[in-house]
């Protein structure tokens, strides 16, 4: 008997050895939502649809390509740095992390992210495989500091079908969409006398980080430089005026839903309640697998644009990206070695990755036949000229966004003048960065 | 009594050292260490410089605070009371013991297991406009729906008929204990005199069970002082900051803005309004004892 625990133990210890041996284990956080359910053990990625679905089935390949590493996988709440932030401050944070390129700044400037070059030439990663805008947006003070993923935007997602009824379409079939701010009214206008629905579906209740991104490519477009110092933004002014005025008139005339949030905003249009939904670039891969079921609202009947330009200074939209970055922390050269794999493969998938919707950081997916051939792509491609981010060097980027957030979907509701709201972001807003 | 004390031992004490250490660590350790984080200009990753009470200045002189100050205020004064009416109406209605009082205990206390994230799902899914429920009955009526969730007024009003149903149960249990412990006699004696049944509300139940709702009240003050979970989930604190509460403030001030410093100091303002609302009870009930001896 004492023989046969002695083996027993003996096994279990050499068993638990050799998979300690075997096995480099990574932990991955990240938002993009959880889909176990549908995609817990997917592993054919060409089969996965939409964000949650893409990364979950690309991780599950990489393991199944990598017996000897194990990847372990936090999903949490978008954007996810409360925890993040948290987490940093006991010592216990992941090995890769999901970031915003607007994010990275906050945690390069405290020394709490660590760079990725070597990480990447280690693995024959050259940094010009990367787009302008994706290295761009992660590289600081001449350092790389995470893996560019992709570019995304707001969008215009159309429901064409719903335009038709409108008499908003060419005769080439694309939907007849505004070139000025008087356009966008008169067009919203017919739009909802002939539909009975409102002409946009925008995000504006809980979460209104959409507020700011509209807001600053409304700035964008008009030429204004509300950050020439990154420490100190200027909202005070004719532009930031005529565009917080024009948003509020899309809600006073009703041309959009009302107190939508993020997840009622996507159904709405999904559900045929509106023409044009204001929503990211994340969302093209699963409205287009929507408008290819028939009997839905949007079959055969969907199509997406940029923001239009609505004003005459330049045409411009308003962009960010998603890039994976590495926490300050000590790892051993195996853990160091698994990540570099793991950026290799997600740099190598890059395509799968832009079947979401997302533009590509990898300037090879663009000329890839198979990510031309992706439903849309044209229309948006203009984005990668367009689409501009804030200067890298303003901080506290999301805790800006939450701001002006507030205070113009204030002003947009009537619960403040628009003078108002803009006084109090920009002094709610100078006051944060003045007190880093 | 001195003997005892004679015989008492140092060694004694480890009794309570378990309880001792863990309420060092937990308790006294953070209250101190928020007092010294609130003197100081510092974020979660290092160490601060000492600002004296510059962060208390700037807290009082935040137009956002005193807002979230206000909506606190605002949120206790309403919830409290519909919390302990409510609950004496629920512990007074089921003070009986049939099957189907059972039941109904169980199922009203049932909301309180939930967690806040299930609580404001389910509420949701209620004020949500276009497929909420109340947004779908509106329009059964012809009536146009409210956007509950982002008008001023109506988010915190939303949060706070969240918070009530979540939160029923421990008033109701608190109540129908105390409603237990009253002697038949006394009822005996309210029925021989034909006392009405408002009668032996107003002159034998509720001054039975008068401590028991001071003490409801207290708690359910102290509890409400820090919503949180409700108003970050359904509303975020919108719109225009008409939901935030205290504490989803401190939250955002430190971790969202890394500004720990103030957020410290925010909190010692929610410690002190705590502690007033504690003493309150402490007095309220002493003065009592002392009146009955």
């Amino acid at each position: 008997m004492r023989r046969f625990l002695l083996s027993t133990a003996a096994l279990i210890a050499l068993t638990c050895a050799t998979s300690a041996h075997a096995q480099t284990k990574i932990e991955l956080q990240r938002f993009f939502g959880a889909c176990d359910a549908d995609y817990g053990k997917v592993t054919d990625v060409s089969k996965a649809v939409g964000e949650c679905g893409i990364i979950t089935s690309l991780v599950n390949k990489f393991e199944a390509d990598n017996p000897d590493i194990d990847v372990n996988v936090t999903t949490v709440e978008w954007p996810g740095y409360d925890q993040l932030n948290a987490q940093l401050a006991s010592g216990a944070a992941p090995d890769v992390v999901s970031m915003h390129y607007s994010a990275i700044s906050d945690y390069q400037s405290r020394g709490l992210i660590d760079p990725v070059d070597d990480v990447l030439s280690a693995q024959g990663i050259s940094p010009d495989s990367f787009t302008d805008a994706g290295r761009g947006g992660v590289t600081k003070e001449g350092q790389m500091f995470g893996l560019p993923f992709d570019n995304w935007t707001m969008l215009f997602h159309v429901n064409l079908n719903l335009m038709k009824q409108a008499g908003l379409v060419n005769a080439d079939g694309t939907p007849i969409l505004p070139k000025s701010a008087d356009e966008l009214f008169a067009q919203g206008k017919q739009f909802k006398e002939k539909t009975g629905k409102p002409y946009l579906i925008q995000i504006a209740a809980n979460e209104t980080a959409s507020y700011a991104r509209i807001l600053y490519t409304l700035l964008q477009q008009q030429n204004a430089d509300f950050f020439a110092d990154p420490t100190k933004i200027t909202l005070n002014t004719p532009e930031a005026k005529n565009a917080v005025e024009l948003m509020k008139k899309i809600k006073d005339e009703g041309l959009s839903t009302l107190g939508l949030d993020y997840a009622a905003a996507v159904t709405a249009f999904t559900n045929g309640d509106g023409g044009i939904a204001v929503n990211g670039t994340w969302l093209i891969g699963d409205f287009v697998a929507q408008s290819e079921k028939d009997g839905t609202p949007l079959a055969k009947g969907y199509t997406v644009y940029p923001v239009p330009q609505l004003y005459p200074g330049r045409d411009s939209t308003y962009a960010d990206g998603h890039s994976w970055v590495l926490p300050h922390k000590d790892r051993t050269p195996e853990q160091t070695q698994a990540i570099g794999k793991l950026f290799k493969f997600l740099a190598d998938n890059d395509y799968e990755w832009a079947r979401t919707g997302h533009l590509p950081a990898v300037k090879a997916v663009f000329d890839k036949a198979e990510f031309k051939a992706l439903p849309h792509r044209e229309n948006i491609a203009e984005i990668a000229e367009t689409g501009r981010s804030l200067p890298g060097a303003v901080q506290r980027q999301f805790a800006i966004q939450d701001i002006i957030g507030e205070e113009v979907g204030a002003a947009v509701n009537g619960d403040k003048s628009i003078d108002e709201a803009l006084g109090s972001a920009e002094s709610r807003i100078n006051d944060l960065l003045a007190n880093i | 009594m001195a003997e005892s004390y004679r015989r008492s031992q140092w060694s004694n004490g480890l009794f309570i050292l378990p309880y001792l250490s863990v309420f060092i660590v937990l308790l006294v350790f953070p209250l101190f260490w928020g007092a010294w984080l609130s003197l100081h200009k510092v974020d979660l990753f290092g160490p601060g410089r000492f600002v004296g009470l510059g962060n208390y200045a700037r807290v009082l002189a935040d137009p956002v605070f005193l807002q979230a100050l206000r909506n606190s205020i605002v949120f206790v004064l309403v919830s409290v009371p519909s919390l302990v009416v409510l609950g004496l109406f629920l512990a007074l209605a089921l003070n009986k013991t049939t099957r189907t009082t059972s039941f109904l205990r169980g199922l009203f206390f049932s909301s309180s297991v939930l967690s806040v994230t299930i609580v404001t799902l389910i509420w949701r899914f209620v004020f949500i406009p276009g497929d909420g429920l109340l947004a779908v009955i509106s329009e059964q009526f012809g009536v146009q729906p409210v956007n509950f969730l982002s008008t001023s007024g109506w988010s915190l009003f939303s949060v706070g008929v969240a918070t009530v149903w979540w939160c029923i149960g421990l008033p109701m249990m608190l109540f129908l204990a105390a409603l237990q412990q009253i002697p038949n006699d006394l009822y005996e004696a309210a029925a021989l005199d034909n006392a009405s049944p408002w009668r032996v509300l107003k002159r034998v139940t509720l001054p039975s069970i008068a401590r028991t709702i001071m003490l409801v009240t207290i708690i359910q003050i102290v509890m409400q002082f820090q919503l949180f979970g409700q108003a970050q989930l359904m509303t975020n604190g919108g719109p225009n900051g008409t939901s935030r509460p205290l504490v989803m403030y401190i939250y955002e001030v430190g971790f969202v803005r890394w500004d720990v410093g103030k957020a410290a100091a925010a909190s010692e303002f929610l410690f002190l309004i705590i502690l007033v609302a504690a003493m309150a009870q402490y007095v309220v009930s002493s003065r009592k004892s002392e009146a009955s001896e």
